[in-house]
């Protein structure tokens, strides 16, 4: 531990202000307020705050940032190399300094976020102990009110001084180079640093009536629990406010930002929140968490069960921001937890601490927001509202998926679209896309022709493992534009048709003009180690149809096939899944025989915006293919 | 070809075509993706000839609806722009008095030589493709929305409210400096222009699509404003949705 007086940190914070490679960052007033903002002079910092409006996190995860530049001419391109100033941010709390931890674990999974990191390595964090704390705080129950990891420097006020503690080379570096007049604590010092920190460990006052290392069990006992959710949350103005100010909210939005020309643009992504009503729309208008109360919900729930489920730590580091920014006052979590707590116990549910969960965690590489060029090879209308796309990606190479996976197609100024690769993996140098219009980027995309540039990105998701499958039989149902993810595995098949026992498909959809794949369903007919039936819902009198008529479960007692050797496979409208499992499980095929892709807002592709996500599950990455006894548990998925 | 462009005025101040006139240098670069046949703020000329029509201020006589129609019929694309004409406005405040001392009080003697009907935005009469809403309508984001049409592209206007870009811009919240705010139930896409610059939001760009209108009301009353001035702050823009709703 050292030791600085204070005009002698004053000095040290000016001197690093002239200094013109770095940028220093610290607290400072806002109004009644606090917030971090760019220091002009040492004289502006306000270490004795009380919580800042937003969080750190604004440096290393903008409100709004450029991820891609496109030209139509050229394509896309990676944001400019950054000029990224080294960053001194000076004056963070340590629950803070927790949350960026979290976000550093968060952003790293899977695969990491460059634009977050480049930033982050880049900053030097001088935290400083809590030294009036807000109201609404509750992060000593949290066990981020006082640390000793996560920064570079932590300052601790002792009235005409500063204690320091080292904790990182970085920081000790900045002190030995720019300070002035820092000497060794002596033993007073260290024991009056002592004193202050159990000082904070008592300055809450909101108060927690439980052990929060209840909360993941807890959530767990209440998910269903009647009304208490509706109760919680009926004052909810679904402003987002809460989600918005959290320190460890990292859920975006990516658009497309095209200049006045249309030829150049940039792709932006911009804070979002689970709170907000459009969260988990798609495209085609369906809403996957339309109500407040289940928005409200899930907010809890990502922070207190599903994060900690994956990453082992409770995200909420007791700031009291959501608290604060409230004006109906419900979203306070020591409220919420303690009235779950009561009601639990008043029904005589006994809750102890969820046992440590087993933390996984890979990182492999970079996410790449830059899509590749491609072009569009053969264009054909399939209906009055699905056409064809073959596509060939410009550099040459394969887009190397696996059946069941899924690309992101870019147009340029319109944006992003999750779109299931339709063709086998064995068809190669091209790759195949049957597309809905129903959105901006796919009804852009109709308008497009052979010749014409798109962007690729991907392919992403899980995909259906055939090797799994080998040698078994399999049951394909397939409603309406479900067939287009389900042709990708029925192709690969079909391909390596040996290594499989029988394949059988049903196809189902609204009317005979409505058929996708017609001529090549035709030849389907034809073969004899292909069973196929296909069925409409209605035909209209001025269409011919001589196959069945009704939904697509009617044709499942038309065939005959052993549950214990099939494994159905099964995608469709969402409406469809829960009546043809429960037809499936009628004839006995076992929960995992039964496998399902699904479809919601896929933004990013792997993992990161949060749209997609169904309770614990990100659809992106963990799907789109789920096998059903993995899923049948998880409410919001079926 | 570059498409046409019309713009057209009914009940309004004209202040959001003026935002369009003061464009200035990114007026000019507008001027280079579209042509404007007709705009009576900043020129003679007049054509029927259009692709798409801009129009401005609400509908507030019976005779206004056939001049409406006739634009749908001319135009492909119909944009309202301006709360008068995307959400009625605070013309729609008259709708909560008697039509006929209305009229009195602007027309004086001659009251009765003008017609009049409850105002509402230019949808209730003809089908609207796109809004630019605010009083006045933003710049930028009337450019954006021009884009968009452009480029094929649904505008994309925010169905979350203004506090959405409050908290972005670390703005403290109204309430927190004792002024009474609509913004956690008016639609954003401002950048919160108003609360940046230290005031309220008064709610000009109209309710999201499914407004928690209790808890709002219950808000302002908990904060101190009086039950008739927190049905005041709703009626100011809100007047022709709530009455809707």
């Amino acid at each position: 531990m050292r030791i600085i007086l204070k005009e002698d940190f004053a000095e040290f914070v000016n001197t690093l202000i002239k200094n013109n490679s770095l940028n220093v960052i610290g607290v400072k007033s806002k109004g009644d307020k606090f917030a971090f903002g760019h220091l002009e002079s040492a004289s502006e910092l306000r270490l004795d705050y009380d919580v800042t409006l937003l969080p750190p996190k604004k440096y290393f995860f903008p409100q709004r940032e450029t991820l891609v530049t496109y030209n139509v001419a050229n394509g896309f391109s990676a944001k400019d190399p950054a000029d990224i100033k080294p960053m001194v941010i000076i004056g963070v709390h340590p629950y803070d300094i927790v949350a960026l931890l979290h976000m550093d674990e968060i952003f790293r999974e899977t695969k990491s976020d460059p634009y977050y990191f480049e930033k982050r390595k880049a900053s030097i964090i001088i935290g400083v102990n809590i030294q009036k704390m807000s109201k609404w705080c509750f992060a000593p129950y949290m066990g981020c009110a006082i640390i000793d990891y996560g920064y570079d420097l932590m300052l601790t006020d002792l009235g005409n001084r500063y204690a320091i503690n080292i904790g990182h080379a970085k920081g000790e570096e900045l002190l030995m180079k720019y300070a002035k007049n820092v000497t060794d604590a002596l033993a007073r010092d260290i024991q009056l640093v002592g004193q202050k920190k159990r000082e904070i460990m008592s300055m809450a006052q909101q108060k927690f009536d439980f052990e929060t290392e209840l909360i993941p069990e807890l959530l767990s006992k209440s998910y269903g629990e009647s009304g208490f959710w509706e109760k919680h949350s009926e004052k909810c103005l679904a402003c987002g406010s809460c989600v918005l100010v959290c320190p460890t909210c990292y859920c975006f939005d990516v658009k497309d930002n095209p200049d006045l020309s249309l030829e150049y643009g940039e792709r932006i992504r911009t804070w979002d929140g689970c709170l907000l009503e459009d969260f988990a729309k798609i495209a085609s208008g369906e809403n996957f968490r339309p109500t407040r109360p289940t928005r409200y919900r899930h907010r809890y729930f990502k922070k207190g069960k599903y994060l900690f489920d994956r990453f082992g730590f409770i995200s909420c580091v007791g700031c009291g921001r959501c608290s604060s920014n409230c004006l109906p006052d419900i979203a306070n979590p020591v409220n919420l937890f303690n009235d779950m707590y009561h009601e639990t116990r008043s029904m005589g549910v006994q809750v102890a601490p969820a046992t440590e969960p087993e933390v996984d965690i890979q990182t492999e590489g970079n996410i790449d927001y830059v899509p590749k060029l491609a072009t569009i090879v053969k264009k054909v209308p399939m209906t009055a509202k699905e056409t064809f796309f073959e596509i060939k990606l410009d550099d040459g190479s394969d887009v190397d998926h696996k059946p069941g996976q899924f690309v992101e197609v870019s147009v340029f100024g319109i944006g992003e679209a999750p779109i299931s690769v339709s063709s086998s993996p064995t068809k190669k140098g091209t790759f195949e896309l049957c597309v809905r219009k129903v959105g901006n980027v796919t009804t852009k995309l109709h308008t497009l022709n052979a010749g014409d540039k798109v962007g690729v990105r991907g392919p992403f998701g899980n995909g259906f493992d055939a090797e799994l499958l080998k040698g078994k039989d399999l049951l394909f149902v397939a409603g309406g534009l479900g067939i287009a993810p389900l042709r990708s595995l029925f192709n690969y098949v079909l391909d390596n048709r040996e290594d499989y026992g029988r394949v059988i498909l049903l196809y189902g959809c609204k009317e005979p003009r409505e058929l996708l794949f017609g001529d090549e369903l035709l030849a389907l007919a034809k073969r004899d180690d292909v069973e196929f039936k296909p069925t409409v819902d209605w035909c209209p009198e001025n269409e011919v149809w001589d196959g069945n008529i009704g939904v697509i479960t009617t044709l499942i007692p038309q065939v005959n096939f052993d549950p214990e050797t099939t494994y159905a496979i099964v995608c469709g409208p969402t409406i469809m899944y829960k009546f043809v499992i429960a037809d499936l499980k009628s004839r006995n095929v076992p929960d995992n025989h039964i496998i399902l892709s699904l479809e919601r807002r896929m933004k990013c592709g792997v993992g990161k915006c949060g749209h997609c996500q169904i309770n614990q599950i990100y659809v992106c990455k963990d799907g789109p293919v789920f096998n059903y006894s993995k899923i049948k548990g998880v409410p919001e998925a079926l | 070809m570059k498409p046409k462009v019309a713009f057209f005025d009914f009940a309004g101040c004209e202040g959001d075509q003026l935002q369009v006139a003061n464009l200035e240098e990114e007026l000019l670069n507008l001027l280079g993706q579209v042509k404007v046949v007709s705009f009576r703020e900043v020129m003679k000329e007049h054509s029927d000839n259009y692709d798409i029509a801009f129009i401005e201020g609400s509908c507030t006589r019976l005779q206004d609806e056939d001049r409406l129609k006739q634009i749908r019929k001319n135009a492909k694309i119909v944009v309202a722009i301006g709360s008068c004409a995307t959400i009625g406005g605070i013309n729609s405040l008259k709708n909560y008095k008697d039509l006929d001392e209305v009229r009195k009080t602007v027309y004086g003697e001659n009251a009765r030589l003008f017609d009049t009907y409850s105002a509402r935005p230019i949808d209730a009469v003809i089908d609207v493709d796109a809004y630019v809403h605010g009083c006045p309508i933003d710049r930028d984001e009337f450019l954006q929305v021009v884009k968009s049409l452009l480029l094929g592209k649904k505008p994309d206007i925010p169905n979350y409210p203004v506090c959405v870009e409050c908290k972005k811009n670390e703005n403290v919240c109204a309430f927190e400096r004792g002024q009474f705010c609509v913004g956690p139930v008016t639609r954003a896409g401002c950048n919160s222009c108003c609360v940046n610059e230290g005031t309220i939001c008064w709610g000009c760009r109209g309710l999201v699509d499914n407004p928690n209108e209790n808890s709002q009301k219950e808000v302002l009353i908990k904060y101190g404003l009086t039950v008739d001035d927190a049905i005041g702050k709703f009626r100011l823009y809100f007047g022709w949705q709530e009455r809707k709703r």
